[in-house]
Order: C-alpha cells, then structure tokens, then sequence
C-alpha cells in the first residue's frame, strides 16, 4: 500500500520557486491498476519520481507499506528500488549494447539468484511480453513496441511489488499502445503487481480502473470504475 | 552477465572511437619501449667498449696516481709491476691479468702534429683480456720494435696508412722530451672514438725505454670470470697487494659517462611523460564522451537500485579495457620496433662524424630489450587509463537519478 499525505514539492529554476506538488493526499492499494493524468506541468511525472524513491518531496510524508520513505538513506532507498519498484520509461531506456534477455537480466545483477532460476525467470518473462522469439536481439533491432515491452520485462523480472511507468505509450502509435496497455493489465492481474502510470493520453485512462487527475499540483478527481474495456 | 561483460560491450559500442583511443595510449607506450631499448642497447655499447678496450674490469694504480678522468701522471707509477702482477693472478675468480703504460704525446707526420694518448701494451698478455688484437683491420698486431697501431680514423686525419712512418713526441718522466720513430703495423677499428680517433699503441717496453720508467708501469688492468661480483673481487685485490696501491672497478673510472647516462634516463622520463599525458587526454576526452552520452543509462541502472560504485566500476573496466587494449598494442609495437633495433640497429656513424662525443660508443647502436621495464609499461598504460576514467565518472555518478534520468 503506499500512502501520501500532504506531499509538497517545489523546484527552483533559477531564483524561481516552481511548485510542482501542492498537497498530495492519496492511497493506492496492492494491485491497483491506476493512472496519473493531467497535462503536462501538473506534477504527475513528480508524483511518480518521488513514489519511487528517485525524488525527494519538500514537504509531507509517503509511506510505502507503512514505511516513511523520507526516512530512508539513500543506499535504503537504492534498496528499495532494487527489490520493491520496477520503472518503465517514456524513451524505453534500454542499453543499446545488450540483447533483450541482456537488458531484463540487468536488475538481476543485484539479487543473488541461482543461475538456473535466473535464466528461467527471464525466458519466462520474456515469453509472457510475448518476446520469446526476440530473445537474442539488440534494442535497435526491435519496434518500440518490442522495446517496451522488453522495459516492461525488465521491470517485472524481479518480481516487485510495484511497476511505476512514466508515459510508457507517449512514444508509440495507438495500436501499438493499446497493445502494451492490455499487456500491462494482463500482468497487473496475473501478478497483482500494482501498476502505477502516468499519462495525459485519453486512451490510457480508459484502461485504468481508477484515474487520479492532477491538475497544478493538486488532485481535483479521483475517479474508479469497475473494469477498463479489452 | 558480468559487469566487466558490459564494459567489453560499451567499449566496443563507438569502435572507431575505441581504436583512435587505443592507437594513442600505444603510440606513447611503444615510444617509452623504443627509448628504453635505445638507451639500453647505447649503454650496454658503451660499458662494452670500456671493458673490451679501455679498463676491463678492475684497474691498479699506485695510490693517488688517479686523480680525475684524462689525466695521466708519471710521477707516482707502479715500480715493480711483476710482483704485483704474480700476486694478483694467484687470486682466483681471475681470468687474465695486463700491464699499461699510459702518457700523454703527440705525433707528427712530417707536416701536422696531433696530440694523442699514447699507450704501451703487453703484446702477449693484453689480446688475452682485450679486443683490441681483434680490432685490426688492416696490416697487423704489434710484433716488433718499433711497430705503432693507430685508429683508422687518426690515419684518416692525418693521411697515414700500413707502413707510414711517424714520430711520438712525449716528455719523459723526467720532464725531459723524448721522441721515437715508428712505423704504422695495423689500423683499428674499435667503435670506440677514444681508440679509433686519438690512440698510438706501442709495445710496453719502448713506452717505458720513451718515458723512463725503468721498468714501471702506470696501471695494472684485471679481466674477472664473472663480471657481476666485481666489488667483492675488488677488496680481495686490494688485501692482496697492500696499501701501496688502488683498485677501481670500470664503472667507477667511467663515473661521468654514467652520469651522462643518468642525465639521458632524466631526458627519456620527461618524453615519456608528455608522451603520457598526450595519451591521457586522449582517454580523459574519449571516456568523458563515453560519460557524457551515458548519463541518461546512469540514471536507469541508478533507478534499478545500481549503487554508484557499482557504476564506477563498470566504467573503471571500460577505462581499463581500452587503456589495456593501447598497452598491448603498444607493447607489441614497441617490442618489434626493439627487436629490429637488437638485429639491424641504428646507423649513427653519418650524425657523428665530426663530432668529439665523449661517449664511448659510435657508428651503429644496437639495442638492447628490457622485458621487465616492458611489462611496467604496459600496467603503466592501463593504470593511467584507469586513473583518468575515474574523475568524469565520479562527477556522473553525483547526479541524482531522476536529474541523471532527465538529462539529455
């Protein structure tokens, strides 16, 4: 469960104070399917760093199942990362010089996992991106759709307790997005891992069971539904 | 999947890049070897020439006869050279033992007069421990009264050849002057520019008849068995024949030309080291490129959970594969380039013609490889590749990750 109260964050570019946060109260349970939305500048893209230990908020608490994060040092928070938080990124973010099982490998470094269950794991998660076949190949020899699901992969492999996906469909065509979005719900359900994603795409809040609208840094609605259309 | 598995790939992510990087780092390097070899080889020339014509190993004066290099004194002389010679060679580790007369003269052939070192020789014993019988390149070795071997380059400057006459002019110990009538036997040709250039070698007993030296002579010369353990054969020498007399190994004769030898090293280090730090720019701009580009994937793996000094390290063997990648290179260059030295050598005889080096070696250097020196080098290459890789990524790794992330 994560849980935010009164969460405050302000940049200062140059001698100019930017509130990018104004008073963020929220709970997301475990398994929640939920969009950020909003247009850009409202803060969602900030939510989402600070939910996932990249950012510090100035003010006001977030607590990851009852743990107050702010109260992490950064080797904690690096921790948390390594085992709690799996990123999708808007550009993929794959390492270009590595095959796709490379890349899905690489949060696995970290965890001491036998070899055997380690290569297990990653075909297996490949196979269910439905990447089995693309195993061997490098990110430039693939569709951005293919990359992102290799980041989706990738994000996944370490069995987290949540996904965190900043625009993960702002650099791809509708088909392609709506591919990935029904991909990402599919593993929200089988692995009821909680999916967080940030958006101002209409598409991608139709999928989400629950959409928080932000706007200026505030939520101004927090709207649920019982099921997204297939 | 390994970190150091990574770095071999990113390395090879910009090949070009990769390759001019490298070829820098062994450009240096394999200068740093070529110097080395040349400087070793001039050295080893240099103390070869020493011991084969001019000291051999150790030398006996009578006490305080040596003052300073190039001086030659007949005012204290060893006055009874067969005893000191029989009991020096009943000490073992000792392969021959040669009497010399050394003196300052000049010769005339009728028109020019040059001075010279002149010098009387055992002409039986000294072909036992120097080379200089070997050295003959035209007539012949001494043999008679009044035989005189000059260097091919004092008959050059002074027209002279097999069968010339000339005349030593010397003053005697007495300080009277004295002269003798000779005849060229044999030329030399030694490469060394002492012998070659300003040398008249007589037969020890006219040297003697010349200078007065009622049967002295001015030094004692040593050749050892084993060239390594001169100081301990020096002590015994000196035991044996008593406070009377001195011994000096040939390096401490020669002390100034391993000076000049100090002062080259000097020289080497400091081209070696803008050599270096030519290189290293090379490898401060390719990994801080390397950096630059990255910082966006730096902040991805710091957004997995990679600590810095995981990243660090991944880009510490990026440094290290290119930095040894330049030294192998290097190494392999710098090893041919020394090899063709040690087999054909350098040709020098045209740049020091007309010069009066007081080195003693000339014509062709041949040199000479250092193997252990080779393999500083080449930890050398990839420590400095290392050590500069370190500051652009440790500036990297400072950045948060979401400010890394949001970098473009």
């Amino acid at each position: 469960m994560i849980e935010t109260r009164d969460l405050y964050k302000d940049y200062r570019i140059g001698k100019v104070l930017f509130p990018a946060l104004r008073g963020i109260d929220m709970r997301i349970e475990d398994g929640e399917f939920t969009a950020i939305a909003g247009p850009s500048g409202s803060g969602k893209t900030t939510l989402l760093n600070i939910i996932g230990c990249l950012d510090v908020p100035t003010k006001g608490k977030i607590l990851i199942d009852g743990t107050n994060i702010n109260e992490l040092s950064s080797k904690g928070k690096a921790e948390l990362r390594k085992t709690q938080i799996g990123f999708v990124f808007q550009t993929f973010n794959l390492i270009p010089v590595l095959t796709a099982y490379e890349n899905v490998e690489i949060p696995l470094i970290l965890l001491n996992l036998e070899l055997q269950k380690k290569k297990e794991r990653i075909v297996a998660i490949l196979e269910e991106v439905g990447l089995g076949d693309f195993i061997g190949r490098r990110p430039n020899e693939m569709s951005g759709g293919q990359q992102q699901r290799v980041a989706i992969a990738r994000a996944l492999v370490k069995e987290p307790t949540m996904v965190l996906a900043d625009e993960p469909t702002a650099n791809l065509d509708s088909t392609t997005a709506k591919e990935i979005l029904a991909l990402m719900q599919e593993l929200n359900e089988k692995h009821e891992t909680t999916f967080i994603f940030s958006t101002h795409d209409q598409l991608v809040m139709d999928y989400s069971r629950r959409t928080i609208n932000l706007r200026d840094g505030r939520i101004v609605e927090d709207k649920r539904k019982p099921k997204g259309p297939r | 999947m390994k970190l150091l598995n990574i770095a071999w790939r990113n390395v090879f992510r910009h090949t070009r890049r990769t390759i001019i990087t490298a070829a820098a780092i062994s450009v240096g390097l394999s200068s740093m070897i070529f110097m080395n070899t040349m400087m070793n080889g001039a050295d080893k020339m240099a103390s070869r020439n020493i011991i084969d014509f001019e000291t051999s190993h150790l030398e006996v004066f009578a006490r305080d006869y040596y003052r300073e290099e190039g001086v030659f004194p007949l005012d204290t002389i060893i006055e009874n050279p067969k005893y000191v010679n029989d009991r020096i060679e009943a000490i073992p580790g000792i392969k021959g033992v040669t009497p010399r007369v050394k003196f300052q003269a000049s010769i005339s052939n009728g028109i020019d007069e040059l001075p010279v070192l002149g010098m009387g020789i055992d002409i039986e014993n000294d072909r036992r421990i120097f080379e200089t019988g070997n050295s003959v390149v035209a007539g012949r070795f001494l043999k008679n009264s009044g035989d005189v071997l000059i260097g091919t380059d004092l008959a050059n400057d002074m027209s002279l050849e097999v069968g010339s006459y000339i005349t030593i002019i010397t003053k005697d110990r007495n300080g009277t002057y004295n002269a003798l009538d000779l005849e060229v036997a044999g030329l030399l040709n030694t490469g060394h520019p002492l012998f070659d250039r300003n040398m008249a070698i007589i037969p020890i007993a006219e040297a003697q008849e010349l200078l007065a030296l009622e049967g002295g002579v001015t030094e004692i010369c040593i050749r050892a068995i084993d060239e390594e353990t001169l100081g301990p054969l020096k002590e015994k020498v000196s035991d044996e024949i008593g406070a009377q007399y001195e011994v000096f190994t040939w390096k401490e004769l020669n002390a100034a030309i391993f000076e000049i030898s100090g002062f080259k090293r000097a020289g080497q280090f400091m081209i070696g080291l803008v050599v270096v730090i030519i290189a290293a720019v090379g490898i401060i701009n390719t990994m801080l490129m390397a950096v630059m580009e990255r910082i966006p994937e730096i902040g991805t793996l710091k957004a997995m959970g990679f600590s810095n000094s995981r990243i660090v390290r991944m880009f510490i063997y990026e440094g290290g594969i290119i930095g040894a990648l330049g030294s192998a290179l290097g190494c392999l260059i710098g090893m041919l380039i020394s090899i063709y030295l040690v087999q054909v050598g350098l040709d020098f005889s045209g740049l020091f013609e007309n010069v009066d080096i007081v080195y003693p070696m000339k014509f062709i250097i041949k040199g000479e490889i250092d193997y252990v020196n080779m393999l500083y080098v080449f930890l050398f290459g990839i420590i400095v590749s290392v050590m500069v890789t370190l500051w652009p990524v440790r500036k990297a790794t400072k950045l948060e990750p979401v400010d890394a992330l949001r970098h473009v």
